[in-house]
Order: structure tokens, then sequence, then C-alpha cells
């Protein structure tokens, strides 16, 4: 006797809900970075799948196994769901070999969020590092959505790439930069031909826009090198441990706080986490 | 709960009927060893002997374990349908340090948010016979050390105690009633049934020699991450995992896909914190790149992290790490040395 997949879908959480890719863009000149938008197979699974940004899941692919990633969308884009993967081990490998039209699987949504509730009312300032800005893309796209943009105060973005040809969602950034309430700044180490954008280090902008620390908190996610030079320039504008907020990665398999791989110190990055404060990170042990 | 008193004699033919009604695991003479394994047609189940080599939370977590099936259509990856659910089965003769594992393991398997429907489904349909330890088994146990005793009914839903002519027979959960059929033969126990159990579990756990401050180490555990001490015990560790597949509370896994032409499975296999790869990413960074540091994580999950997350060690005294470790690295040693930091 065998049950119905629908069934097994609603009692467990290690199956994942079949998906089609429907479209792929390939975000950066060099090829290794695309966006997946994922169509669920099923109605019943969408409606699920609710997610909150700063959440991850994990994709499956035929033969190759899981492998976590950041939801890229915004639970305010109905229809579907993105995920913006870099080509590094066997599944993502296999991921930027498919073909739109290809079925797949996701299983999530995974872990806490960015802390909405602490965000609202306040100025959000985004701080985001090449590959590493997913999830802050959801959360912009997620706050600059018509009914929830007066939830949030001002909202400045300093997002910095290498190169212009390595920032990813170009299109999305024109418009956000048309808009009048996004305090936009996109840097790169260093410019082409093209580029008429600002050059410099993302710490470097930061010191240089200088955001309030007045009823403000800092979201952050980019390479470890990045972080350890801009945490210090929001120390300086005054922003206490509590209000700057970023994301962990760890090796993951189960990702529901069972396997055993993925803690820091009593917590798991997959269910605890990804989303911690400085403050919360002091805690744990400096094990990631 | 009731309690009743079945006659010695009469218990190997009631665990030879059980076997022959449902799947039932046991203590069984393997050659040199005791495993605990499903007890076949006509072989004998063990009572006395110290304890199996093999940890019973296999029955319920096995050393590799279905998760998924799926096939391949011409678009792809297309989930399958399982296998319906799990069967009835008996764990009989299990240790009671091995049937807390079982109350330790639930903890995080069945936690409110997050469940794991395999562990749960198993665990949900079984029983479990516990035989009451009426001497210490070996000179490692130190289950009085880590919030068990010889006689602890956590995790057991019957607990059998050896009173010398008769078992007292405790029905302990309506899992264990669930099998009262099967000793119709025992009798009420009275008062000095009662009397003689005390006095037996009082005299076992006073056998347990081997202490460790189980408990006592948890607040210098807490700020102890960067101790120089943690350079000092895992310098002749072999990084073999032994420890962690012997442990009965271990319960760290790695998920995998395999497949064969159209047909894939994703399977969850035991894995072990001792192993290099366990913490490697795709990107190479590791954050744990030497044995100390996985050392360091094995005793700190056991005696700080499980008590942080669920206020119980995860260790049952069990000395089975202790016996089977190539190089003799001694969680006991361990433990009492950090309680002197």
């Amino acid at each position: 006797m065998e049950k119905p997949l629908q069934q097994i879908i609603a009692e467990n959480p290690y199956v994942p809900m079949p998906v089609e890719i429907v479209k792929i863009i390939t975000e950066v000149e060099t090829k290794d970075i695309k966006t997946f938008r994922l169509a669920f197979v099923n109605k019943e699974d969408e409606e699920r799948f609710k997610y909150i940004p700063g959440q991850f899941a994990e994709l499956s692919f035929y033969g190759k196994g899981e492998s976590p990633i950041g939801i890229a969308s915004s639970p305010t884009q109905k229809g579907y769901i993105e995920f913006t993967v870099q080509k590094a081990g066997v599944v993502t490998s296999a991921l930027h070999e498919a073909e739109e039209g290809t079925l797949m699987g996701v299983r999530g949504p995974l872990g806490n969020s960015w802390p909405i509730e602490f965000l609202e009312g306040k100025n959000i300032v985004i701080v985001g590092g090449g590959f590493a800005f997913t999830t802050l893309r959801s959360l912009i796209n997620y706050m600059i959505f018509e009914e929830n943009r007066k939830r949030f105060g001002k909202i400045t973005v300093v997002y910095g790439a290498r190169s212009p040809g390595l920032l990813l969602y170009k299109d999305e950034l024109e418009s956000w930069a048309k808009r009048g309430d996004i305090d936009l700044n996109v840097t790169v180490d260093k410019g082409d031909a093209t580029w008429k954008g600002r050059e410099g280090f993302v710490p470097t902008v930061c010191k240089e826009v200088a955001p309030s620390k007045e009823n403000a908190v800092t979201v952050i996610c980019g390479p470890p090198i990045m972080i350890r030079f801009t945490l210090p320039v929001f120390f300086d504008l005054g922003f206490s441990k509590e209000n700057i907020i970023t994301s962990l990665e760890m090796r993951m398999k189960c990702g529901i706080g069972k396997c055993g791989r993925c803690n820091v110190g009593s917590k798991y990055v997959c269910k605890d986490g990804p989303v911690f404060s400085l403050a919360e990170l002091d805690k744990l042990t400096k094990e990631y | 709960m009731e309690k009743k008193l079945l006659k010695k004699d009469k218990l190997s033919g009631i665990v030879k009927k059980m076997a022959a009604d449902k799947t039932l695991y046991a203590p069984v003479q393997d050659e040199d060893n005791v495993l605990f394994k499903v007890l076949g047609p006509g072989v004998e189940p063990l009572v006395a002997f110290a304890n199996t080599k093999n940890a019973p939370k296999k029955v319920f977590f096995p050393h590799s374990e279905l998760l998924v099936k799926y096939t391949r259509s011409p678009k792809g990856m297309v989930f399958a349908a399982m296998p319906a659910d799990a069967k009835d089965v008996v764990l009989f003769g299990v240790r009671p340090c091995d049937a807390r594992s079982f109350a330790l393991l639930d903890m995080l398997f069945d936690q409110e948010k997050w469940k794991d429907p395999y562990y749960i489904e198993k665990r949900k349909k079984s029983a479990v016979i516990s035989l009451a330890c009426v001497q210490p088994p070996y000179a490692s146990c130190f289950c009085t050390s880590v919030d068990g005793s010889p006689t602890s009914t956590q995790g057991a839903d019957i607990l059998l105690t050896d009173l010398g002519e008769s078992y007292l027979v405790e029905f302990l959960t309506p899992r264990g009633e669930g099998l009262a059929a099967y000793f119709g033969e025992a009798t009420p126990a009275d008062a000095g049934a009662e009397a003689k159990k005390k006095e037996i579990a009082e005299k076992s756990a006073a056998a347990i020699q081997s202490k460790i401050p189980g408990r006592a180490i948890k607040p210098i555990l807490d700020v102890s991450f960067e101790h120089p001490f943690w350079d000092t015990i895992a310098g002749k560790c072999l990084a073999c995992g032994t420890c962690t597949y012997m442990c009965p509370t271990c319960h760290c896994f790695d998920i995998s896909d395999e497949i064969k032409g159209d047909d894939g499975v994703r399977i969850r296999n035991w894995d072990s914190c001792m192993f290099p790869l366990f913490t490697k990413e795709t990107s190479g960074h590791n954050p744990r790149t030497s044995q100390k540091q996985r050392w360091r994580q094995r005793l700190m999950h056991k005696f700080k992290y499980y008590v942080d997350n669920f206020d119980a060690i995860a260790c049952v005294g069990c000395g089975r790490c202790v016996m089977s470790c190539p190089v003799n690295i001694d969680i006991r040693k361990i433990v009492t040395d950090i309680s002197k930091l």
C-alpha cells in the first residue's frame, strides 16, 4: 500500500514539492550565476509554500541531491519563486545545465527570516556585496511593494560588485533607481568603459552615504571580507549590535535541525537561523 | 500502572510467541558478540548478558534509510509515492541505558516545530521491553552519572527486573499494556516483590563504580569554548567515527541520492561529526578544520548543547565509545578533566 504524494508532502518535511523551471536568467557576464524561476506543479503546494524574505529552501535535482539556496523572490510576487544560484557544487552545476521546462523539487520554506516585524516602522539600511544580494533583493522587493511601503521608513541600499558585469538584477536596479522612495547606491570596485556609476568598495561607500542610526536597522549580507570592513563603519555611525542583522551560511542537509551539521553552539543555522543579529552572534561560539 | 510477577522459565516462551506474531528484536549470540537483532525462529533471546555490542537505536533510526523515491521523465524529476507506514515491532531485552536513548532521541526527532516522520512512525508502532541491570554489566558503565540508573524506566514500555525466581513485570505505558495478553501466566505482584525490587535497584545503582560529573561540567563548558584544554584531547584521535556509530544517542546523518537508470532514491545514512568532510562547504571553507574542533563539538553537543536545548545530557553512560575506541580515548576522563578546569 502506498500513500499519495500530496498527502506525504503535507506530513513529511523531507519530501520536496514538484516544480517546473519556467524561466532562466543569466545574471552575470561570467555566466556562472543564474536566476531560476520555478512554478509549482500543484496549486496547493504554492499555497503551502508561504515564505518570508530571508528564508531558504532545498532545491532537488534528478540524481544529484539537494542544495540549500536563499529565496531571491519576494512573497509579493505571485505564481512563482526565484532562486539565484552560483554554479559551485554537484547540484548547482547540474542546475546550471538545465533548460526551461525541466521538472525538479523544492523543499521549504526553511529557516527563520529577516525580522519583518522588528524592521517595521524603522529606517532600513540594506548593505549587500556580490552574489550575497539574493535574499536582500527579496527583502527590498517586499518592502517597496505598494501595500507594504508605508510600513517601513527610509530605505537606503548600498550594493556593490567587483565589476559592472557582476551586478545581479540589473533591470531591477534600474527600475529602483527611478523610484523616489529608495536611496539606491550601486557601486563597483572597478568600472569599465561604459560604467557611469559609482566606483569604490562597499565599506567606503557606506561611510560616504553615512546613514543615520536614528530609528534605523542595517541588514547586511556579503563576502566575509566585505562584512569585516563594513561593520566598523556602522559601529562608527553609532549602530548597536542589536540593530545590525545578517545571515549565516553553513553546510546543511536536512534543513530542519535534525542532521546535526550546521550548528553554531546550541543553535542550528538551518532552523534557528540563518538570520541573526550581531548581538545574537556575539552569544554564539565563533565556529562558522 | 500494573505490576506482575512472572516465573523466569516462562519468559523465553513469551518472547518467542511475540516474535512469531510480529517483528521482534532481541539480544542474541552472534559468534563472539551479543547483538541486538531480529529474533529468528528457533533462536534463544538472551537475558544473561551485559549489553549488546550495537545500540538498539538502529530500529528507529537505521544506518541507511529511504527518504524519497523518484523517477526521471523526459522533463525531469518526478517524485513517487512512498511505501506504507511502519509495522508493529517489539524490542525485547533493551538495557535501561539504551531505553533512555529513545527518550533522548524523541526530544530531537519529535520536536514541536519540525517532526521527523520516519523516526516517529517507527517509534509510535513499537513497544520497548526493558531488562533492568541487576548487576553492573561492564566496568565502563556510568549511567548513574548522566541522569540514568540500572533500573531506569525512561523510554521503556515494560520493565522486567530479575528478582531471583521471578521477574517483576512493570507495565509502564499503554503501549506496554498492549502486550499484557502475552503475560497471561503472570500473577499480581505483592508488596514483597516491590520491596525486593527497591533493594535490588539500590544495590545495582551502588555497584556502578564509574562516576563522572555529568551535569556539573555544564557551567564550565558554557565559558570554556576557547580553553587551551581542547588542544590536549584529540591528539591521538584517528577520526574513525567508531564512537559515534556505537553511540545510542548520536543521530547525525547525511542525505544522498542514488540513481539507476530512470529510478532514483534519496537515502539518509549515519554520519559522524568526527569526519573532516562533515562540515566542509562547497567553497572549500570548513568551520571545523581540526580534530580538536570536532572532538570539542562531540563533547559540547552531548554535555552542553543538548542540555541548552532539551535540558538533557545526550549520553546514557553505556560505555560503548569507551570500549570501542581503537586508541582508548575515554569520554569519562575528558569530562572529569573538564570539571577540574
